[in-house]
């Protein structure tokens, strides 16, 4: 075991955090449009609407069905070859599309089950006082349905979060592709990848922390 | 601030105007940032010898010189699909690639160098002791075509890798990697990895900056840089400072 380069490790820091804006970018954008096309779909799928409903199916069952790495790949370096029109897209880009899809078609199933957990009376109820469907979904059972998915909506966006380090496959100088290109310029590969290991645990820590308060804040109402 | 901003670009402009129109006011370079001493990043700031020589080349030419970095195996696709417009990352010139671009004169003259781990000698002496064992080569480059080419090539466990072939050589995961001299003569003398250079440079290759075929002009241009670089010893300086050697003169024949 030889000593470790403290000095490389602590000025490493301040370099890779200059690069989580573009991680955290990636992201936020990616569980914004994942969380708003995975409600979309888990509400088609409680709709049943005939032939959308085969098409969603099959959607959820290909990004759940094929690896990330193999669907960010199809984007970037697989799809411009027949569509010459996607060649002008981005790394960074590539890896928001592939990971809102990615993450949208696990999301949907989460959603799905929430909404269809919430408790048959609360649809009659709603439906007694003469609320629309959309007045329905949107006051009575997607508050209900999101506490039940929340917890498992955060874990996605944790997961997202560590997925974004795959975006330096597409070229993508993220925070795993700044560590890279310093451990191969010091040829220090284990004080590089520790320091950018604890980085990634420190943010999901937080995360985390941010999560038993939504839980306690959503839970309020049920509890007496 | 925006005031500022409108002024600057509306000189910008003007000037632009008055100028005669460039065949193209940037120019993208692909490099994979992560070569030694060749292109490589150390305190997030990008540098080596293809960095100052592609910063020379853009002050000759009068020329923004843009670094693009991404994997070395994604820079010829780049290339082809209009991502950059050249490739500066020791790429050596091979038939195929004189069929499908246009090349610049030879800027880097150097040979392929089999590298082995301290202690490793006795066993790995050079391309033909290399039958039977496991050699590390980057994914794309001609080090992995010059392998398939060895007459034994299906004698030798060849493995590419997108990075980080020092690294599993020094481990003890493969027996050897291939790759230029140069770099792997840096490498030893700068890195703390426990690596010795295996007998003698085999193969020699001539470095070039790639072009589409449609760059004509623009091959020309930074050509015709290249040549003067040459002349003043400019080209030589940038070699001594990041080599210890000029590598670019022609190999004594």
């Amino acid at each position: 075991m030889r000593a470790l380069d403290l000095d490389f490790m602590l000025g490493l820091v301040p370099i890779l955090l200059g690069y989580l804006p573009l991680t955290l970018f990636m992201a936020g954008v990616g569980m914004v449009c994942a969380l708003i096309l995975g409600c979309v779909l888990a509400m088609e799928r409680v709709a049943r609407i005939p032939v959308l409903d085969q098409v969603v199916v099959l959607f959820i069952s290909f990004f759940r069905g094929t690896p990330l790495l193999v669907q960010l790949f199809l984007f970037y370096y697989g799809l411009p070859q027949v569509m010459p029109f996607l060649t002008g897209m981005t790394g960074v880009q590539a890896a928001i599309i592939g990971l809102t899809l990615h993450f949208s078609a696990y999301m949907a199933e989460s959603i799905r089950a929430a909404i269809i957990g919430v408790d048959r009376s609360q649809w009659e109820a709603a439906e007694a006082v003469g609320m629309t469907r959309g007045q329905m979904m949107g006051r009575i059972i997607l508050p209900q349905a999101a506490r039940v998915a929340a917890p498992t909506l955060v874990n996605y966006f944790i997961d997202m979060i560590k997925s974004t380090s795959l975006a330096f496959t597409l070229g993508v100088t993220e925070m795993m592709g700044a560590t890279q290109k310093e451990a191969a310029s010091s040829f220090l590969y284990f004080e590089a990848f520790i320091v950018v290991a604890i980085i990634y645990w420190a943010i999901v820590e937080a995360l985390s922390f941010v999560q038993r308060r939504i839980e306690v804040s959503l839970n309020r109402a049920f509890t007496r | 601030m925006l005031k500022a901003l409108s002024v600057a670009a509306a000189v910008m402009t003007s000037v632009a105007a008055l100028a005669t129109p460039a065949l193209s006011e940037t120019l993208r370079v692909g490099m994979s940032g992560g070569y030694f001493p060749f292109t490589f990043t150390r305190n997030d700031t990008l540098q080596g010898f293809e960095v100052d020589f592609m910063n020379e080349i853009g002050a000759r030419t009068d020329m923004d010189v843009e670094f693009v970095t991404m994997s070395f195996s994604g820079l010829i696709g780049a290339l082809e699909s209009d991502r950059i417009d050249t490739v500066a990352n020791q790429i050596t010139i091979t038939p195929e690639r004189e069929a499908k671009f246009l090349l610049t004169q030879p800027y880097v003259y150097d040979g392929a160098q089999v590298v082995t781990r301290q202690g490793n000698e006795g066993e790995v002496t050079g391309p033909e002791s290399l039958k039977g064992k496991s050699v590390a080569v980057n994914l794309g480059s001609n080090y992995e075509q010059l392998l398939r080419e060895l007459p034994y090539a299906d004698e030798i466990d060849i493995r590419t890798y997108e990075s980080n072939i020092e690294q599993d050589t020094a481990l003890g995961r493969v027996d050897a990697f291939v790759m230029d001299r140069v770099s792997s003569a840096q490498v030893i003398a700068e890195s703390p990895l426990p690596l010795v250079l295996a007998g003698e440079p085999f193969s020699e290759i001539q470095n070039a900056l790639p072009f589409r075929q449609s760059d004509a002009e623009l091959r020309d241009k930074v050509d015709a840089a290249i040549t003067a670089m040459k002349e003043d010893g400019t080209l030589a300086a940038i070699s001594e400072k990041w080599l210890k050697a000029d590598v670019t003169q022609p190999l004594a024949e």
